[in-house]
C-alpha cells in the first residue's frame, strides 16, 4: 500500500520511536534496580504466568467498583486486540497487496483460513467500538462527572506536578491518543471498503456507507493510525500508563510471605556487602519490588477508598504515595534532579503525619488490583524515622518506654500481668512451673485492662469446664511485639521476642492460643523466623473445635439476640480467620446479619499499628463510629424487638467499639460484646460474682 | 562544655510497692532510672548539640543493675558513663550526694544537672548537696538553660504562668524540672549496641553523708478517707454541694 518514500518514512520513525522506547524502558529498569534486595521470590517463571492468567481475567480489578471494572476489562481487551491489529495494520503498509478485508480475498488464502480470518476482521472491528465506548466513559468520568474517587484530600502531601494536574494530563493524551488511534484504523479500513460492506467489519461499513472508499483515504487514515502509535509507545514509558507494562509483572513479582509478616527492616541478601541502615530515609531504602509498585500504579485510588486512616480525614492515601514515587523517580532519572534521588521520602512522597496514621490494616494492599504494599513502605519509613530521632508522638513514646521497661504498653509492673488469674476461683496452671496441653498468650489488653479483664476471665472459665488443660506464662509473658514491629521499632520488637521466647522455652506446651489477633499475626508469621516453631490458634477456633467435640454444648440457644460480627484485621484479612467466630454464632442460635464490609473487606477499627498508643487524637469522626453506624444500618433493614449485639474478637475492639458507641450516642440502642460473653451464656458460665454474690 | 548529669536509679512503682522492715523490700522491686533524670540527660544533650562539648553521666549503682540505664544514656547522645559501685539498695539520697559529689570532683564539670527530685524521697536534696560539696552555686526548677560562652540563661517556672530567666556564670548545679522538649526516645536497637560496644567507668563509693534521714516505719497508706456519691437531680445535687461546702466553712 505504502509507496517507497512512505516506507522509507515508516522506518525512520518507527527506529526513532523504538529508541526512545527502550531508553524508557531502560531506564525504568535501571532506576528498579536501585532499590535494595527484596525478600527471596521462590519460582518466579510459575508466578509470572499466574500473574498473567489473572490479568487476562481481570480479577483483581473486581474486589471493588464492579461496574467501572467491567468497563476496564473492555479497555484491557480492546488494547489487547490492537496489538495485533497494529501488526496486520503494518503488514498492509508494508507488504504490497495485503489486506484482510472481503475475508483476505485480495491474498487468495487457503481455504481454512478463512474463517480465522472473519473471525479476526469482526473481533478487531467490534473491539474497536467497545475501547472508544470504554475510553469515553473513563473520559467522561474523570473530566465531566469529575468522580471524588479520583481525586485526593487537601491535606495530602502531593508533588507539584501531580497537584498541577499531571495525571489528568495524561490521562487526556492517552485518551485521545485512544480515540484517534482506534477511530483511524476504522477509517482506513472503511476507505478500503471498494466493493461495499463487509459483513464481518459491521462498523467499518456503516462509516463506508457514509464516507465511502478512498485510495487517499486510506493513507492518511494509515499515518494517522501508526503515527499515534509511535508516538505513544515511548510516552507511554515516561507518564502513569507505565502501568499497561509494569502492572502484571508487578503483580507477579507481588509479595509471597504471608500477609502478616513484614519484610526485615534490613535485607537479609547482602549484595557486594554493601551495608544498610533500618528502614527506608531516601526512595532507593526501599525494596525494588516497591520500587516497581510506583509504576504499577495508576491511580485508580482503591486503595484510598478503604483506608481507615483516610477515611478519617488524615493526610494519608495510599495511592498519593506510589505517584509521588513515581514521579520522583522521573524527575530524577528522565529530568534534571538526579538529587531528588537522595531527598527524604518524608518531604517528597509522604508527609510525616502520614506516616503515623496508618493502621496497618493492609486494606490497601489487599485491594491493590497490581500488588502493590504502601504500607510496607510506611513501615520503612517509620523505622528509620525512630532510628533518626525524629519526634515521635508522645503516647507512642511511652508506650514503647514502658514496653522496653515492663514488657507491656500500659506501664504496669511485670508481676501484675498474671493477677486476674490470681482472683480466679481455681487456680489458673502456671506454664512455665508445669507443663500444660495448651498455652494460652493473653496479650496486654486482655491481661491489664480492667473493661477488658471480665472478658478474660470468662475466657478462663469457659476453658476450665471444657476441661482443657491450659496455662498462662504470668509475668514471664511480655507484649508480642505485633504493634511495636508495626511502630517501626525493630529492636524493640527482637527484645520482646527473645523475651517471649526465653518464657517458652521454659513452658511445656503442645499448641499456643490467644485471645489477641495482633499476637496472634506474630506469633504465627513472624516468630518462626526465630525460631519459634509453634501452633497457635485463635481462641474462636478453639472454641469451635471444644463444641465440636462435645466439650462445650450450647445449654440456652441465644435466638433473643440480633448480631453482627466485625473482623478483625488481624485475624480476618491477615489470617483468614473468617469462619470460626461465624460458625460460633451459628451454634449460639443468634440472629445474625453480615455488615456491607466484611471478611476480607472488613473496616479497621482504627486502633492498629500503633495508634491506640497515640496521645493525640485528630478531629473528625474515627473509623470506630463509621463503623458502628454501619452496624445499626445492617441492624435497621431487620427491623424487630431483639436486642442488637455488636461482637468482636479481639480486645482492642471491645475498647474502640465501646467507645464509639457511647460518642455517637448510641448507647441502649446497641452494645459491644466479646464473643466469650455470648459463649458464656449459651453454655451456662455466668459471671461467678453473680453466682457468689 | 563539659556537662555532667547526676542520676538516681530508684524502685519502679509500676509494680505495687512491696514493704519489708521499715523499708522498701529491694529483693522484689525493679529498679528505673529517676523521671526528672531523663529530664536532666536531655538538657545536657540539647546544650551539647547546640554549643558542643561532652557530656558524661554519672549514677550510684545502688543493686548492680545500673548499666541498662547508663545505655540509655549513651543512646540518647551521652558521650561517658560512670557508675559507683556502691551495691547498697537504701542509701539514701544524703548518701548517694555525698559519693556522686567525690566522683564528680576531678571532672572538671562547666555544670552539674541533676533531677530536681526523685519519686521516692521527693527531697530534692542531691542537686543542693552536690553544689554544696562542689562549692558551686545552685539552681533549682529549670524549665531551659541556654549557654552561651561562659554564661547560662536559665529560665524557670512558677505557678500561676509566671516564668522567670536568670543568668548564671558558669560553673553551676542546676537541678532540672524539666527539658525545653520532651526527652527523646532511645531506639532499643541502639541501647543494645550501647550494651555490646561502650564501657562504663566504675567508682568506688568515697566518703560518709553529713547528715541524713532515718526510716522509722514503713507502711502501704491505709485508706482513710472515702467518695460520697450525691444522687439526685441536677439542681438537687447542686443544692447538696453548696450546703456541704458551708457546712466546711468554705463558702
Amino acid at each position: 500500500m505504502l509507496t517507497t518514500i512512505e516506507k522509507i518514512l515508516f522506518i525512520l520513525l518507527a527506529l526513532v520511536s523504538a529508541g526512545f522506547t527502550v531508553h524508557g524502558f531502560k531506564t525504568i529498569i535501571d532506576t528498579i534496580r536501585m532499590g535494595r534486595p527484596a525478600p527471596e521470590l521462590k519460582n518466579i517463571p510459575a508466578s509470572l504466568l499466574k500473574a498473567g492468567v489473572t490479568v487476562l481475567f481481570q480479577q483483581t480489578i473486581f474486589k471493588a467498583r464492579k461496574v467501572l471494572s467491567a468497563i476496564h476489562m473492555g479497555l484491557f481487551f480492546g488494547l489487547i486486540t490492537y496489538a495485533f491489529v497494529n501488526l496486520v495494520d503494518a503488514l498492509e503498509g508494508l507488504v504490497p497487496n495485503f489486506d484482510l478485508i472481503y475475508s483476505g480475498k485480495h491474498l487468495s488464502p487457503p481455504a481454512w483460513t478463512v474463517p480465522l480470518i472473519n473471525a479476526y476482521n469482526l473481533i478487531s472491528d467490534v473491539m474497536s467500538g467497545f475501547l472508544l465506548i470504554a475510553i469515553t466513559v473513563f473520559l467522561v468520568r474523570r473530566f465531566i462527572v469529575k468522580d471524588k474517587a479520583l481525586a485526593y484530600r487537601e491535606n495530602v502531601l502531593l508533588n507539584p506536578k501531580v497537584k498541577a494536574g499531571g495525571q489528568a494530563k495524561d490521562s487526556l493524551i492517552v485518551g485521545v491518543f485512544v480515540i484517534m488511534h482506534v477511530s483511524a484504523h476504522l477509517m482506513s479500513q472503511a476507505y478500503r471498503l471498494t466493493e461495499g460492506a463487509d459483513p464481518f467489519m459491521p462498523i467499518a461499513s456503516f462509516l463506508n456507507s457514509i464516507f465511502g472508499a478512498s485510495q487517499t483515504g486510506v493513507h492518511v487514515a494509515w499515518w494517522i493510525s501508526i503515527g499515534w502509535v509511535m508516538f505513544i509507545i515511548p510516552y507511554l514509558s515516561r507518564s502513569k500508563h507505565t502501568h499497561f507494562f509494569m502492572a502484571p509483572i508487578n503483580l507477579g513479582l507481588a509479595k509471597q510471605n504471608p500477609r502478616g509478616q513484614l519484610d526485615p527492616a534490613i535485607p537479609l541478601k547482602v549484595i557486594d556487602g554493601r551495608k544498610y541502615d533500618p528502614g527506608a530515609k531516601v526512595i532507593t531504602d526501599l525494596a525494588w519490588t516497591r520500587i516497581m509498585d510506583a509504576y504499577a500504579c495508576v491511580q485508580c485510588n482503591r486503595c484510598q477508598d478503604v483506608c481507615p486512616a483516610n477515611f478519617y480525614g488524615r493526610p494519608l492515601s495510599p495511592s498519593a504515595l506510589e505517584v509521588n514515587k513515581r514521579y520522583l523517580l522521573k524527575e530524577a532519572t528522565f529530568g534534571s534532579h538526579p538529587d531528588l534521588l537522595l531527598a527524604p521520602l518524608t518531604e517528597t512522597v509522604i508527609s510525616p503525619e502520614a506516616v503515623w496514621s496508618c493502621t496497618t490494616c493492609y486494606a490497601c494492599v489487599r485491594v491493590c488490583p497490581v500488588g502493590n504494599e504502601p504500607m510496607a513502605d510506611i513501615v520503612d519509613i517509620r523505622r528509620r524515622m525512630l532510628i533518626d530521632g525524629f519526634e515521635i508522638d508522645s503516647g507512642v513514646q511511652n508506650a514503647l518506654q514502658s514496653l522496653a521497661t515492663n514488657g507491656n504498653w500500659m506501664g504496669k509492673g511485670k508481676r501484675l500481668r498474671g493477677r486476674w488469674a490470681k482472683e480466679m476461683e481455681f487456680p489458673v496452671k502456671n506454664a512455665t512451673e508445669e507443663p500444660v496441653e495448651v498455652l494460652w498468650f493473653v496479650g496486654d489488653t486482655a491481661s491489664f485492662d480492667e473493661r477488658v479483664i471480665p472478658n478474660t476471665k470468662m475466657v478462663a472459665r469457659i476453658f476450665h469446664q471444657a476441661g482443657l488443660d491450659f496455662g498462662i506464662l504470668y509475668q514471664n509473658e511480655s507484649n508480642a511485639g505485633n504493634d511495636v514491629r508495626r511502630v517501626g521499632e525493630e529492636g524493640l520488637f527482637e527484645q520482646l521476642v527473645e523475651q517471649n521466647m526465653a518464657a517458652f522455652g521454659k513452658a511445656q506446651f503442645k499448641q499456643i492460643v490467644t485471645t489477641d489477633p495482633h499476637s496472634f499475626n506474630t506469633l504465627k508469621n513472624e516468630y518462626p523466623q526465630f525460631g519459634g516453631k509453634f501452633e497457635v490458634k485463635h481462641y474462636t477456633v478453639t472454641l469451635l473445635k471444644l463444641f465440636e467435640e462435645g466439650k462445650l454444648t450450647v445449654k440456652n440457644k441465644l435466638s433473643h439476640y440480633k448480631v453482627t460480627f466485625h473482623d478483625p484485621c488481624y485475624l480476618g484479612r491477615y489470617n483468614g480467620g473468617f469462619t470460626a467466630p461465624r460458625k460460633l454464632l451459628e451454634l449460639l442460635g443468634v440472629e445474625f446479619h453480615e455488615m456491607p464490609r466484611n471478611c476480607e473487606n472488613s473496616f479497621c477499627c482504627g486502633a492498629g499499628g500503633g495508634q491506640i498508643w497515640m496521645g493525640k487524637v485528630a478531629p473528625g469522626e474515627r473509623p470506630a463510629e463509621n463503623r458502628i453506624k454501619e452496624a445499626l444500618t445492617t441492624f435497621e433493614r431487620h427491623p424487630n424487638e431483639k436486642k442488637q449485639l455488636f461482637i468482636v474478637t479481639c480486645p482492642k475492639d471491645m475498647v474502640m467499639y465501646s467507645d464509639a458507641v457511647k460518642t455517637t450516642g448510641n448507647e441502649g440502642k446497641i452494645e459491644v460484646r466479646d464473643i466469650i460473653q455470648l459463649v458464656a451464656e449459651a453454655v451456662g458460665v455466668e459471671e461467678v460474682s453473680q453466682i457468689v454474690g | 562544655m563539659n556537662i555532667v548529669v547526676a542520676i538516681k536509679h530508684i524502685p519502679s512503682i509500676a509494680d505495687d510497692l512491696p514493704v519489708k522492715g521499715n523499708n522498701v523490700d529491694f529483693d522484689s522491686v525493679d529498679f528505673v532510672l529517676n523521671e526528672w533524670d531523663e529530664h536532666s540527660i536531655e538538657q545536657a544533650v540539647l546544650i551539647k548539640e547546640a554549643v558542643g562539648g561532652t557530656v558524661t553521666v554519672v549514677g550510684v549503682d545502688l543493686i548492680g543493675e545500673l548499666d541498662n540505664a547508663l545505655h540509655l544514656a549513651l543512646a540518647k547522645g551521652a558521650d561517658k558513663v560512670v557508675k559507683i559501685t556502691a551495691d547498697d539498695p537504701a542509701a539514701d539520697s544524703h548518701q548517694q550526694a555525698k559519693w556522686l559529689a567525690e566522683a564528680i570532683k576531678g571532672m572538671g564539670a562547666d555544670m552539674v544537672f541533676a533531677g530536681v527530685q526523685a519519686s521516692n524521697d521527693i527531697d530534692g536534696q542531691i542537686g543542693p548537696m552536690i553544689a554544696a560539696y562542689l562549692d558551686m552555686p545552685y539552681i533549682g526548677g529549670t524549665s531551659a538553660i541556654e549557654v552561651s560562652g561562659n554564661t547560662a540563661t536559665v529560665s524557670k517556672e512558677f505557678p500561676g504562668g509566671v516564668g522567670m530567666k536568670y543568668s548564671v556564670t558558669l560553673p553551676f548545679v542546676a537541678g532540672v524540672q524539666s527539658a525545653p522538649k520532651p526527652p527523646r526516645y532511645a531506639p532499643v536497637s541502639k541501647v543494645r549496641q550501647m550494651a555490646q560496644t561502650a564501657t562504663i567507668e566504675k567508682v568506688a563509693p568515697t566518703g560518709e553523708a553529713s547528715a541524713g534521714l532515718a526510716f522509722k516505719k514503713m507502711a502501704p497508706p491505709v485508706a482513710t478517707g472515702h467518695a460520697e456519691m450525691i444522687e439526685g437531680s441536677p439542681k438537687e445535687v447542686a443544692a447538696k454541694i453548696v450546703e456541704l461546702l458551708k457546712s466546711k466553712g468554705l463558702a
